[in-house]
């Protein structure tokens, strides 16, 4: 094995630029031995336990290793202990034929005897090697794409060089060092491993928002109703949640999806007073729009947009209410009448008698029913019912139709609600809900079947709230998506990622988004290209509409040949039997030559794929380059 | 680390491996025709055809098949890429792949990740750079759907030329066949004297 050969030393280094760092302590038989953690040499830092490439002449590629230890000996002699890795060429023998070896891949030496490790003359370092380790272990914190991408070689499996065999698994000392040194350090530890942004946003946390503390404040949004309905539209009754959160959901929405939009949102982005403070902000801001309200300056003009009732409670963060309005549109306008008078009869009923009774009035949906039933039940269903509603709303989507009556209704109520608005309030109530937003997606099919993605991207085409997203991290969920837009536009959203497929670039996702709303749509659009929304590691999101393809004519598929005459085919009936119109194709034949021609154009265009994506990737870190802040 | 989030990432990871990403699928083929086509290999859990809604071009289907286990995966891209794999149609062969966590739609969270976004203010000079990044990747779809009609027009290309070689090969053997037929073959190797083996 050429990687047990020890580097030569290093010749004449004098001249390059070196300085101790941390000392670690002292070792040897009379302390005259100097450990270090860290060092300056030839203008880059190395501390313990980072891979290093070890040059030696003579050899074509450097050797990898990790450093053990670093000390420095009496007769000032600087020595390093490398843990070395494998490049698979080394070890070609011991792997296993159906091995796949990734072509980054290294090994780690581990077990006991000649080529684990060996002391060096520290000057044999030629450079900092970024090797980043994929063990799927528990204990290795998982590298994140970009830092896969960014990484020079990964391991996941060591080479034991007493008994000659590879393995993925790690013990808790591998090669005399602490696996946790093994695997990629913690962020915190602000490694070369990983990217300086990442550690530079943690540190500017005021101004990024941060999922949770965003998702807090949506609860504090929400729950802001609760009260000052109460005040005054229902003296006598305390319990009225359900009604009191019906206007004011979307009255609070409106600051941040209407008009002032933008600027509202750019400054709360800019403030960087932790969340809880912001939040206030946000809410005092809330309070001032409402006054305005009570003038009649902007939000009457906004109810009067025919659709904005329905879709603006949806985008309340569909608590309650939302989805009584939704079901007294899907039911008929008389029952809309039969709530407007439950609604003003709220003062004397519960609320959740209400919500109850206009379910069953709507008689609509015996799952609805039941969850209507649940809801007023317990409060802490309410986290699930927000998330049952989204599926609801979207179930929907396609029978609600904008209501000139509730339009008029919310339009009364609204200033009074607005009136009466004490913030003080919602800060108490938020403690209580703040698990709201936590969308573990699971619980939503079990209640309802979602209809299927296609027939709803083809209404939300037509009603204009699809969104196409680009530039997203591939890894991202769709689950995530939606979590960004709402911490982004405030806008509840149903997302779904593109699929990757073979010639998908591997550094650019895609997602498909519906909004409730086309204004929020629109908005959402508007501000990614005018403004810039920046995800993790540099990527600026783009919006923009799309015309999905869904109906699409299945025209002739190349590259199948019949003979006419013959006709080669089997009938159509033999494709259900598939058996006997697959078949590997065996050598010797016309067939196969055809065949391996299209296997040749196959692997060509891989190579155009690969280059392509090769090259833009380039284009793209030249761009990111000039970014000071990612 | 026994969380639930982990579990269920560790269990999808399973699931990528046990899948087969196959492509170049004629449009006719149908979730049953590939489900028996792949069950000669072993037993299918599942087949999901991947959807495209983004590209107005004619792609072939693509689609994700779940096996038993993940070694018959393994067997199977191996099998399929050693010999060409013909379903619903011949010459062009069927590719397979090992299916990749990006290709999933209802892939669960992978735990442990934190998204950060933030507005830029258009004042930061990040923002012009910003621009230019959202420029940059705009043209790269554009240039990626390039290079896919680029391709698409390859493998027409391929097709078109392989038909035309096929229908001469096709009447070349005709041909033949007839002068077998007609007894023309005979007369002549009779004529010039030459032993037949195989008529």
């Amino acid at each position: 094995m050429p990687a047990m050969s020890q580097p030569e030393d290093a010749t004449d280094l004098e001249n390059y630029e070196f300085k101790w760092g941390k000392k670690r302590g002292l070792g040897g038989k009379r302390k005259e031995v100097r450990f270090y953690e860290s060092f300056t040499f030839d203008g880059v830092d190395y501390s313990l336990y980072d891979c290093v490439y070890l040059y030696k002449e003579g050899e074509p590629e450097p050797y990898i290793g990790k450093l053990m230890k670093i000390w420095e000996q009496p007769d000032h002699k600087k020595k390093i202990k490398v843990l070395w890795f494998f490049r698979p060429i080394e070890i070609l023998n011991y792997i296993g034929d159906n091995m796949t070896v990734h072509d980054k891949e290294i090994f780690l030496a581990s077990g006991e005897g000649v080529g684990l490790a060996n002391v060096n003359p520290l000057e044999v370092i030629a450079g900092k090697c970024n090797v980043v380790c994929t063990s799927e272990d528990p204990r290795n914190p998982q590298p994140s794409n970009e830092e896969l991408e960014m990484a020079d070689y990964i391991f996941h499996r060591t080479f034991d060089v007493g008994n000659y065999k590879i393995s993925d698994k790690m013990d808790d000392k591998v090669g005399g060092i602490e696996v946790r040194f093994i695997f990629n350090k913690k962020e915190v530890q602000g490694s070369s491993n990983i990217p300086k942004h990442v550690a530079e946003q943690i540190k500017e946390n005021g101004r990024v928002v941060v999922g949770d503390e965003a998702s807090k404040s949506f609860s504090k949004q929400n729950s802001v109703p609760i009260e000052n309905v109460n005040a005054v539209d229902t003296p006598t009754c305390s319990v009225a949640k359900g009604d009191a959160q019906l206007e004011l959901p979307w009255a609070n929405e409106e600051p941040l999806s209407g008009e002032k939009a933008a600027p509202g949102v750019v400054t709360e982005a800019k403030e960087s007073a932790p969340s809880g403070v912001r939040q206030e902000k946000v809410l005092k801001r809330f309070k001032a729009n409402y006054e305005k309200d009570g003038k009649g300056s902007d939000i009457p003009s906004q109810v009067e947009d025919k659709e904005r009732p329905i879709s603006a409670k949806g985008v309340g963060e569909l608590d309650r209410p939302s989805k009584k309005a939704k079901l007294d549109t899907d039911t008929k306008l008389e029952e809309q009448q039969a709530y407007l008078s439950s609604l003003l009869a709220t003062g004397k009923e519960r609320s959740g008698n209400i919500s109850q009774k206009l379910a069953v009035d709507s008689e609509d949906d015996g799952v609805k029913v039941s969850l209507k039933a649940d809801s007023a039940s317990e409060d802490k269903s309410k986290s699930k019912l927000v998330k049952e509603s989204v599926v609801q709303d979207k179930g929907h989507s396609k029978k609600v139709k904008p209501d000139g009556k509730t339009t008029k209704i919310s339009n009364g109520v609204l200033p009074k609600a607005a009136s009466a608005h004490p913030p003080e309030k919602d800060i108490k109530t938020d403690a209580r809900l703040l698990e709201v937003t936590r969308r573990p997606n699971a619980d939503r099919s079990k209640w309802f079947k979602a209809l299927p993605w296609e027939e709803r991207m083809k209404t939300a085409h037509e009603q204009e709230t699809l969104v196409l997203l680009q530039n997203l991290d591939p890894a991202y969920t769709s689950a995530e998506i939606e979590d960004i837009i709402w911490h982004g536009f405030r806008e509840n959203c149903t997302a779904k990622v593109v699929q990757h497929t073979s010639a998908s670039s591997p550094h650019s996702g895609q997602a498909f988004v519906i909004f409730k709303t086309r204004e929020a749509a629109e908005m959402a659009i508007r501000k990614l290209d005018e403004g810039c929304l920046m995800l993790p590691n540099g990527r600026p999101l783009i919006g923009s509409r799309v015309n999905p393809v869904l109906q699409r004519k299945r025209s002739a598929f190349v590259g199948h040949l019949f003979i006419d005459k013959v006709r080669l085919q089997m009938p159509r009936e033999d494709m259900k039997r598939a058996i006997s119109t697959s078949h590997c194709s065996q050598p010797n034949t016309i067939e196969y030559e055809m065949a391996m021609e299209w296997r040749l154009l196959q692997t060509r265009v891989d190579i155009w794929w690969k280059e392509l994506y090769k090259q833009q990737v380039v284009e793209l870190r030249k761009v990111e380059n000039n970014l000071k802040f990612k | 680390m026994g969380t639930p989030a982990h579990k269920e990432y560790a269990e999808f990871q399973e699931k990528v491996k046990r899948t087969v990403y196959v492509d170049n699928l004629s449009p006719q083929i149908t979730e049953a025709v590939l489900k028996t086509a792949l069950e000669q290999f072993g037993n299918v859990r599942d087949v999901q055809f991947i959807p495209n809604y983004t590209e107005a071009n004619e792609i072939p289907q693509c689609a994700l098949v779940e096996m038993e286990t993940a070694k018959l995966a393994k067997a199977i891209i191996m099998e399929m890429t050693d010999y060409p794999f013909m379903l619903g149609g011949m010459p062009r062969p069927v590719r397979a792949r090992a299916a990749e966590v990006e290709m999933f739609s209802d892939r669960p969270i992978k735990p442990g990740r934190k998204i950060q976004i933030r507005w830029m203010d258009p004042k930061d000079p990040d923002f012009e750079v910003a621009k230019k990044l959202k420029h940059l990747t705009k043209k790269h779809v554009a240039e990626a759907s390039l290079l896919l009609k680029h391709q698409l027009e390859e493998e027409k290309k391929l097709a078109y030329s392989q038909a035309e070689n096929l229908e001469v090969n096709y009447k070349k053997y005709e041909m033949i066949d007839n002068l077998i037929i007609d007894g023309t073959f005979r007369r002549l190797s009779s004529k010039y004297n030459l032993e037949l083996q195989d008529s």
